[in-house]
């Protein structure tokens, strides 16, 4: 699994952060995007983490998607978590209008105070639209929110996978668009402490003993 | 009974900070705290574009990573759900993970719905009988003055004996060596930072550490030290990865945590002591069990025969491994020996909310297993005279010292003397010196030794050898041997006598090393992290032996903290990194730049490489501490060893020399 790691085999590292409500069906959404697979979640414990290798607008990407926790008693975690996100992706449940609410009441205030990218892409996602007859929060409020709020918006299902893919790849393919964002997710070698020597220290700190 | 006293999501929380102290120390081994620019420098890209270069998962030299099998047994212990590891073995790596300690602090110390008040007063039981033990353990043993008396009269009786020294020192004292010093004199700011103790040093996010009580920080390095020494029956095809016992690496990481929860370290200890203790409470329990219960071929019956405990198949599906060539009768006697610390404990916190507390968080369905890595290293250690097995050293023995054995200390200390005149110099030296620890002397090719320190001793009293200090020309000729110039005959006429000497203990220290390295591959310091301290020949059968471990696979944790004196190593030549990723700690070279006698004995060619003994080492992640002021000669190191170690902190998590001296 490592054979290859000493070689640079992407072109940018983009961190991606899934936040929401609590079973809005974040974990699904990061599921069904990297192993195409759908099944009943317990509540997602603290934070997880997975990575996916996809090639867009010609570049050869790595996504390093994380995924937190909606329950409360989490919260005071995730705020950690924004920091250098390239892109945040905002999920509500179109069947419950207070995961949407939430939306702006909390979620939105935690990365105005916790995202240290200013120019970091967000995306707003309704998910679970499979259930068309449950459905209480209309596209319309969806698209208003994120003309306002100033983010992308679509809508998706994780359990049919309908519009899964299009909305990593929207947002992505956004971040590839914004010159600030890639120059960080820009690595041409595997960073690695360990490998590296560490600076020389300088003369400012020698010369006394 | 509950199983643990703290609630899942403070446990999870435990265990995501354990990751990142586990992490952050594989960092500070090659780029110390407080070193160099240090932290900020080589992960600062990493925090801006907040991707760590790679998921955990693609590196496997990480301490965090799966295959280094240090975390997950934690994260099993402490029953966090296995959907979550993964989650924070990243969140452990996403260097620097600094930015996460403060939130999951604050997780942590969040009262949540299911922290019963049942769990809040054994909280309180638990940190108060720690109180209680750390005040015994620091509790100065009454004939302390009496040694440190002795140690005075030892330290004055040598300096008798190699009053030329002294005298040298005083004639030359002006004339301090031109040494290349290089980049590499990295203690300076450290001596400086730890002056302004506190503010970036300790890296410690005070904020949120205040919201957290102290009951809950002395309950989680519990927990947490119990995960540690835990021995949960796994998968068994992962499980024969890990070594059993206290690794090195967990203790460093306990450590690192101690300075973030700003508790003192002593308590860490008597948390250590009373885990320690409490496993042994359970093993007699179920000895005792087994013996009623158990038809007359048990385990316990083996354990009689054998007289050795290799591992002892418990009830319930459990294995109890006593590693460490434990005797059973010294189980017996450690219990014995605790009985009046146990005692002053109980009615702190009650008997059976001891034994909870001992079992923390593992007894759910009765399944955990302690591996009780302690308590009798002495019939480890002391019990090997390994003489005989190898024909080319004479003489390896490990005598005890201090009080602390059989005490349920889960650290071991081994000193090595170098330069010897008697037997005695092999054990003064240390003596006295107050620290937690079990300590071990090693007594290795006396009679070599004392040769060659006789001989050098000899000469430095003969008259040439005078002659040339009082002209100066000693430190003449060691400025010479840097430059790689030849040697002024007078010198060499003599040193031809001190060389063969020389040769034949080089060699020895070096097969001794190899023993040294034997002995703690096979656990015979009962799987415990051990500190090596060594000084002239003594550090290099230290260093001999770090070199031997790093060409074994998965001995990275078993030595914890090593410092070498006055060590006669050349640097060029030999595998320094390789040797500093098999201390999991500190790595310290003291070194004097006026010891012209190393200089002497050690020249050949290798002076040109570098040595140790006298000069810093520039690689990373090794302290090095000018020692010059309180070295007047090599011989001092047999009465200066103790200051310089008092000085050197060895508790604290980073570098530390605290000069007592005015420096100029």
């Amino acid at each position: 699994m490592d054979a290859s790691s000493s070689q640079p085999e992407f072109d940018y590292l983009f961190k991606l952060l899934l936040i929401g409500d609590s079973g809005v069906g974040k974990s699904s959404l990061l599921l069904s995007f990297t192993s195409d697979t759908f099944e009943d979640l317990s509540p997602t414990i603290g934070v997880d983490f997975k990575v996916k290798h996809v090639t867009m607008g010609g570049k050869k990407l790595k996504l390093a998607i994380w995924d937190t926790a909606g329950q409360e008693r989490f919260r005071t975690l995730t705020s950690s978590y924004y920091r250098g996100a390239q892109g945040i992706i905002m999920v509500y449940d179109v069947t419950r209008r207070e995961t949407f609410t939430n939306l702006s009441d909390i979620w939105g205030k935690e990365i105005d105070l916790y995202s240290t990218n200013q120019d970091c892409i967000k995306m707003l996602v309704g998910n679970k639209v499979d259930k068309e007859s449950e459905r209480v929060v209309t596209k319309k409020e969806g698209i208003d929110f994120a003309r306002e709020y100033g983010c992308l918006f679509i809508e998706c299902s994780a359990k049919t996978r309908v519009n899964v893919e299009q909305c990593f790849e929207e947002l992505v393919l956004k971040i590839l668009e914004t010159p600030s964002l890639l120059a960080e997710g820009a690595t041409g070698g595997k960073k690695n402490i360990f490998k590296q020597k560490p600076p020389e220290p300088d003369a400012s700190t020698s010369g006394c003993c | 009974m509950s199983p643990s006293m703290l609630s899942p999501t403070q446990r999870y929380a435990a265990g995501a900070l354990f990751g990142m102290a586990l992490h952050q120390a594989q960092i500070h081994q090659t780029h110390p705290l407080g070193s160099t620019a240090e932290d900020e420098d080589p992960t600062a890209d990493r925090i801006s574009s907040g991707s760590s270069s790679d998921s955990v998962a693609e590196d496997p030299l990480l301490w965090v990573h799966d295959s280094s099998g240090l975390l997950r047994p934690i994260f099993r212990f402490l029953e966090i759900d296995k959907n979550a590891w993964t989650g924070l073995e990243e969140t452990a790596a996403s260097s620097p993970a600094t930015h996460h300690i403060g939130a999951f602090l604050r997780l942590l110390s969040e009262e949540s719905a299911d922290t019963s008040s049942e769990m809040k007063d054994m909280e309180l039981a638990l940190s108060k009988s720690v109180d209680v033990m750390a005040q015994s353990t620091e509790a100065t043993p009454p004939d302390f003055e009496r040694k440190m008396e002795k140690h005075r009269e030892y330290e004055q009786e040598c300096r008798q004996k190699f009053s030329t020294d002294i005298q040298s020192k005083s004639e030359v004292e002006n004339m301090q060596l031109e040494i290349p010093e290089g980049p590499s004199c990295n203690m300076i700011s450290i001596e400086q930072t730890t002056n302004q103790s506190g503010s970036y040093i300790h890296e410690k996010p005070a904020e949120e550490v205040m919201m957290l009580s102290y009951q809950r920080k002395v309950t989680v390095l519990y927990e947490l030290l119990s995960a540690c020494l835990a021995d949960l029956p796994e998968d068994k095809k992962k499980s024969k990865k890990r070594r059993r016992g206290y690794d090195a690496r967990h203790r460093l990481a306990l450590r690192l945590l101690t300075t973030w929860f700003d508790i003192n370290w002593t308590k860490m200890e008597a948390i250590e002591i009373m885990v320690a203790c409490s496993a042994m409470a359970i093993v007699k329990e179920e000895q005792s069990k087994e013996e009623e219960t158990q038809s007359p071929k048990s385990s316990w019956a083996k354990w009689k025969r054998g007289g050795i405990i290799g591992a002892a198949a418990l009830t319930g599906g459990t294995l109890l491994a006593i590693t460490g060539g434990l005797a059973a009768p010294a189980i017996a006697a450690g219990l014995t020996a605790l009985a009046p610390t146990l005692g002053t404990l109980i009615p702190v916190i009650g008997a059976s909310g001891f034994a909870a507390a001992a079992s923390a968080a593992g007894t759910v369905a009765g399944s955990v297993a302690v591996a009780a890595s302690f308590g009798a290293a002495g019939a480890g250690l002391t019990g090997s005279k390994m003489a005989r097995r190898t024909g080319s050293v004479d003489e390896f023995e490990f005598k005890a010292i201090g009080e602390n054995h059989n005490q349920g200390r889960l650290a071991v200390e081994i000193l090595v003397s170098g330069f010897v005149f008697s037997e005695e110099d092999f054990i003064e030296p240390w003596e006295g010196r107050h620290d937690n620890l079990e300590r071990y002397a090693l007594q290795w090719e006396s009679k070599n030794l004392i040769a060659v320190s006789t001989a050098i001793q000899d000469w430095l009293t003969s008259r040439v050898a005078m002659e040339l200090m009082t002209r100066g020309a000693m430190m003449t000729v060691l400025s010479t041997l840097f430059a790689a110039l030849a040697w002024p005959a007078a010198l060499l006429s003599v040193t031809d006598l001190i060389d063969s000497k020389w040769a034949i203990a080089v060699n020895r220290s070096d097969k001794a090393g190899k023993l040294l390295a034997e002995v703690l591959l096979k656990g015979l310091q009962g799987q415990r992290p051990v500190t090596l301290v060594g000084f002239s020949l003594g550090a290099r059968v230290i260093f001999k032996c770090l070199q031997v471990l790093a060409e074994t696979e998965h001995s990275a944790g078993i030595v914890e903290r090593v410092v070498l004196l006055g060590a006669p190593i050349g640097i060029k030549d030999e595998s320094w990194e390789a040797a500093r990723k098999m201390v999991a700690g500190r790595f310290v070279n003291a070194y004097s730049t006026n010891d012209w006698m190393l200089g002497v004995a050690f020249r050949a060619s290798l002076l040109t490489q570098g040595l140790a003994g006298i000069q810093p080492i520039n690689v990373p992640g090794i302290e090095n501490v000018n020692v010059t002021e309180l070295v007047e000669g090599h011989s001092s190191y047999l009465w200066a060893t103790q200051q310089i170690l008092e000085q050197l902190e060895l508790d604290a998590y980073y570098p530390v020399f605290n000069s007592t001296h005015v420096r100029p």
